[in-house]
């Protein structure tokens, strides 16, 4: 194969210089350059930012799903990881954690919005068995204000493959042979998990937790089903900003946009060290 | 293995740039006679965007207006989903990209007109052009104004709808009969009302807000900064000291009407809501609500009001999307759009304009069963006010009822 | 016994999101308080063959976009990442690699747009497929990377020093070293594809309507029948691929 001299600057002038584009014409709608409406520079929209709570709101939700999700999920793949080793070997089980994998957001939504929901199969179960006598007696799942459902929807999809990411790791970095090692030194199961084995996993999932931490961060089609109207995640409120009847809040779904994706590629940078980080552990 | 990959897209939008054909000016399109329309629109196919909530609204355009149209002009229709500020929003970048429209025809109304006209985005006036528009009733206010603005032949009427409120007669006996014992009948059925927070939604604010104030008059013209703060201000009153009653204290209201649909006929709440008078025969005839739903309008009234059809300006099929047009104001697909079986859509045709026979099969729907009668609910209509109205119900209503 | 517990508690997890969108499928007028449906129809089913109803359409529409975005994105994933590993600074074009991910993709949707609407792609496939590619294609790169060490250089050197035309060093030598890591990348970018609702949905204008944007569609009209059947339809060719190799499912950038 010969090199490909004009092969890069094209790959960064579609993967980078598109989103970048989309990233100016975003600050330029924001100062009502640009846009449908556009009439010329202001700085109206940034002035009203400081007054307008929505934004930091969503982005506090965000958060706390964000942390919420990715945390339980690494919990319970840890738990099962380090506390179960011979069920995860045991035939059904690697091919389970399989399933998740391949449900869309958007299925899995719907799903447990059918299962959890006030009116959904389990609060009829529950009312057939005689444990709730009405809609109103079944505790609310789904669209609740803390956004459970939408946790609980992230978690389904996420400790599946968390769990089968570290159970890769722990038999790549041989942790049970290093087990019985520590164990004929002396150390108990419990420091062998605590001390040794679960920062191994961590630090070398590391990356890829952040990336579930970001994605979940940016999550649209779980909250959209299973989110309220208030509180909403950050792409929902962007969505909705830019979607509603008002043209005159073009600029400050623009405003909101830019700030996002902004804070976001702040992330990816912390990502990039970690990866940098491990690489070099590594060589 | 080469870079043609990566090049594909490049490709792609290099052909793409080039392929525009010299397309006729607006004018040059809206000078030609009839049937030079119906010459150059034969055989083309039309993009319509139109909102796809509703599945017997679906139903009736892909399974008797979409093979119609193509049995009688060959036309092949294409429906697509987009209202409001997106459809605004997307026209309006086309146009300043100075490019065709992906879109031929478009079901707007209110402040989505309104802002198509700001930004220029329609094409006409067009509607004098069309046979049809003979048989249209252009005389009746709550059709030839939309949302206090004359509609001047820059979109055509399709149907014409009043707000109701549903309930089931079997589970609540006496219901509210006005905006002014609505308050009474929440704090005595605690967790059965809410407001969906979209379209329908805004129209019962609306309503309500006018209700309060006693006089329709005051909302006539264009917005009144002075007279909306004081009714807003009022009715966000009236709602919140109610608040606590709402469905789930309310702590979230339904974000779609589909839901609250769904609510309702799972017997969550006492109230759905209608922009349209015959949706609730509609919807019993689908077994979706139970057969014990009755509509009404509470007293002094509630907004009437007409939806339309446009041309986008820049349409790369304007002479089809007015055949379309035409089509749909046809007495055969008003009259059809208005059985309460298939969508239960008022007409807006001026019956008197029709033959005996068309008139008689109007005024006879047997399929409208449970929704009040056309000619009860004509003294309580009120008029739609200024779209701005509706804006700022839609903004102030979260942040002074949702998010407090 | 523990273990079995686990298992029959994960069984239950994951195999009744199949069995309760199968009742919601087939069932008639089914409401609160009724644990089964009081009755059963195939109508939606049946919808799938009549003539007016999109949903064999929007599968076909899906897999032929997801497709695409596969072929595309691993072909273009695989030159692109020889091309980083032989430059002067690949961590810095790696990097770059990651920028798409900063980026949510309805908001990425969103930012692109007026582009993609003066590039004449708007409410097209071609548009969409070029907004999934800038999400697929720098992923595949990246997973991809690790494939071009400096072994596989002294693979293919070898293989010209051996009188192989480059064509045949491909055929031959790269593409069998290479196609554990293609067929995950072929997977992995197109369930990117498969899966995504928000992008397709805001480039398309509503008008390539896959499978998920039915699904939405279908949601929003409170139609839960045809929901669980697109649905169900959405779960089939994912499935199939976890039946025919588990493996290419797990990403590990």
């Amino acid at each position: 194969m010969k090199p490909l001299k004009p092969l890069l600057p094209l790959y960064a002038l579609l993967v980078i210089g598109l989103p970048l584009a989309g990233l100016g014409y975003a600050l330029l709608g924001s100062v009502g350059v640009v846009g449908p409406l556009a009439e010329g520079f202001t700085g109206r929209y940034w002035q009203a930012l400081a007054h307008d709570t929505g934004l930091l709101y969503a982005a506090a939700f965000s958060l706390w799903i964000a942390v919420a999700s990715v945390g339980i999920s690494v919990v319970l793949a840890l738990a099962l990881v380090l506390r179960a080793q011979p069920s995860l070997r045991r035939t059904p089980l690697p091919g389970l954690l399989y399933v998740p994998l391949v449900m869309p957001a958007l299925v899995m939504a719907f799903y447990l919005f059918q299962l959890l929901s006030r009116a959904g199969w389990l609060s009829r179960i529950s009312f057939q068995l005689g444990l709730t006598g009405s809609i109103e007696a079944f505790p609310e799942l789904v669209q609740d204000a803390a956004g459970v459902g939408i946790i609980l929807a992230h978690v389904l999809l996420t400790f599946p493959f968390l769990t089968l990411l570290f159970q890769a790791i722990y038999q790549e970095s041989r942790l049970a042979e290093l087990s019985q090692l520590t164990s004929t030194l002396g150390a108990s199961a419990g420091q062998f998990r605590r001390r040794i084995a679960a920062p191994l996993l961590l630090r070398r999932a590391a990356p890829t937790v952040l990336l579930s931490f970001i994605a979940t961060l940016g999550a649209y089609d779980i909250p959209l089903l299973l989110g309220r109207p208030y509180p909403q995640m950050l792409s929902v409120f962007i969505a909705t900003k830019l979607q509603r009847f008002d043209l005159r809040e073009l600029p400050a779904a623009y405003l909101a946009g830019f700030l996002v994706a902004a804070g976001l590629l702040g992330l990816i940078l912390v990502l990039l060290r970690l990866v940098n980080r491990g690489k070099v552990e590594a060589g | 293995m080469k870079i043609s990959f990566l090049y594909l897209p490049a490709l792609a939008l290099l052909a793409a740039c080039n392929s525009g054909e010299q397309a006729k000016t607006p004018a040059q399109t809206l000078a030609q006679t009839w049937p030079q329309v119906e010459a150059a629109g034969k055989g083309q196919p039309v993009s319509m965007l139109m909102w796809m909530g509703d599945p017997l609204i679906n139903k009736y355009m892909s399974t008797y207006v979409k093979p119609e149209l193509q049995r009688r002009y060959g036309i092949d229709l294409q429906l697509a989903a987009s209202q409001g500020a997106q459809l605004v929003q997307t026209l309006a970048a086309e146009q300043q990209a100075n490019q065709p429209s992906e879109a031929d025809l478009v079901w707007i109304n209110g402040e989505t007109f309104y802002q198509l006209r700001q930004v220029n985005a329609l094409l006409g006036p067009f509607v004098d052009k069309l046979p049809n528009a003979r048989l249209l009733d252009l005389e009746n206010p709550f059709i030839n104004t939309d949302f206090q603005q004359p509609i001047a032949g820059m979109e055509a009427p399709w149907g014409n709808v009043q707000f109701n409120f549903i309930y089931d007669s079997a589970r609540v006996a006496a219901p509210p009969k006005s905006f002014g014992e609505l308050p009474a009948f929440v704090k005595a059925h605690p967790g059965q009302f809410t407001i969906p927070n979209e379209f329908t939604g805004m129209t019962l604010l609306k309503s309500w807000m006018i209700a309060l104030s006693g006089d329709p008059k005051l909302f006539q013209g264009k917005f009144d900064e002075a007279v909306y703060k004081k009714w807003s201000g009022e009715l966000w009153k009236t709602i919140n000291q109610s608040k606590p009653y709402f469905w789930k204290q309310g702590k979230t209201f339904p974000e779609q009407l589909a839901p609250l649909h769904q609510l309702f006929a799972n017997g969550e709440v006492a109230f759905t809501f209608s922009n349209n008078d015959a949706e609730v025969d509609n919807k019993i005839n689908q077994k979706v609500f139970p057969a014990t739903a009755r509509a009404y309008v509470p007293l002094p009234g509630t907004i009437q009001n007409s939806h339309y059809l446009g041309v986008v300006r820049g349409a790369q099929h304007p002479e089809a999307a007015l055949l379309v047009i035409n089509f749909l104001l046809s007495p055969e697909a008003q009259l059809k759009k208005m059985d309460p079986d298939v969508w239960g859509d008022h007409t807006v045709l001026n019956l008197a304009a029709l033959t005996p026979a068309q008139r008689q099969q109007f005024q006879q729907l047997p399929s409208r069963r449970y929704a009040p009668k056309r000619e009860n609910i004509q003294g309580l209509a009120l008029m739609e006010p200024d779209p701005e109205y509706m804006t700022r119900l839609f903004k102030d209503f979260r942040t002074q009822v949702l998010e407090k | 016994m523990r273990s079995r517990l686990l298992i029959f508690f994960l069984v239950i997890l994951f195999a009744l999101p199949f069995g309760l969108l199968g009742l919601l499928a087939v069932g008639e007028g089914w409401r609160f308080p009724d644990a089964l449906p009081p009755a059963y129809s195939l109508e939606p089913l049946r919808g799938l063959i009549a003539a007016d109803n999109g949903l064999l359409a929007g599968l076909g529409q899906s897999l032929l976009l997801a497709g695409a975005v596969a072929v595309l994105a691993t072909a273009g994933g695989f030159v692109v990442a020889r091309a980083v590993a032989r430059s002067r600074r690949p961590g810095r074009w790696t990097a770059l690699s990651y920028l798409p991910y900063a980026l949510p993709p309805v908001l990425l949707a969103v930012l692109i747009q007026p582009f993609i609407i003066r590039m004449h792609l708007s409410g097209s496939v071609g548009g969409v497929l070029l907004g999934l590619l800038l999400v697929a294609l720098p992923f595949a790169t990246l997973l991809l990377s690790s494939f071009w060490t400096q072994r596989a250089t002294e693979y293919e050197q070898l293989a010209s020093t051996l009188g192989c035309t480059p064509r045949q060093a491909l055929r031959w030598v790269l593409l069998p070293l290479a196609a554990p890591l293609l067929r995950t990348t072929l997977v992995q970018t197109f369930l990117l594809g498969w899966f995504d609702f928000g992008l397709t949905n805001v480039l398309s204008v509503g008008k390539v309507r896959t499978l998920t944007v039915q699904v939405f569609t279908y949601v929003g009209e409170a139609n839960g029948p045809l929901a669980a059947v697109a649905s169900l339809l959405l779960l089939l060719p994912p499935a199939l691929l976890l039946l025919a190799n588990k493996s290419a499912l797990l990403r590990k950038p």
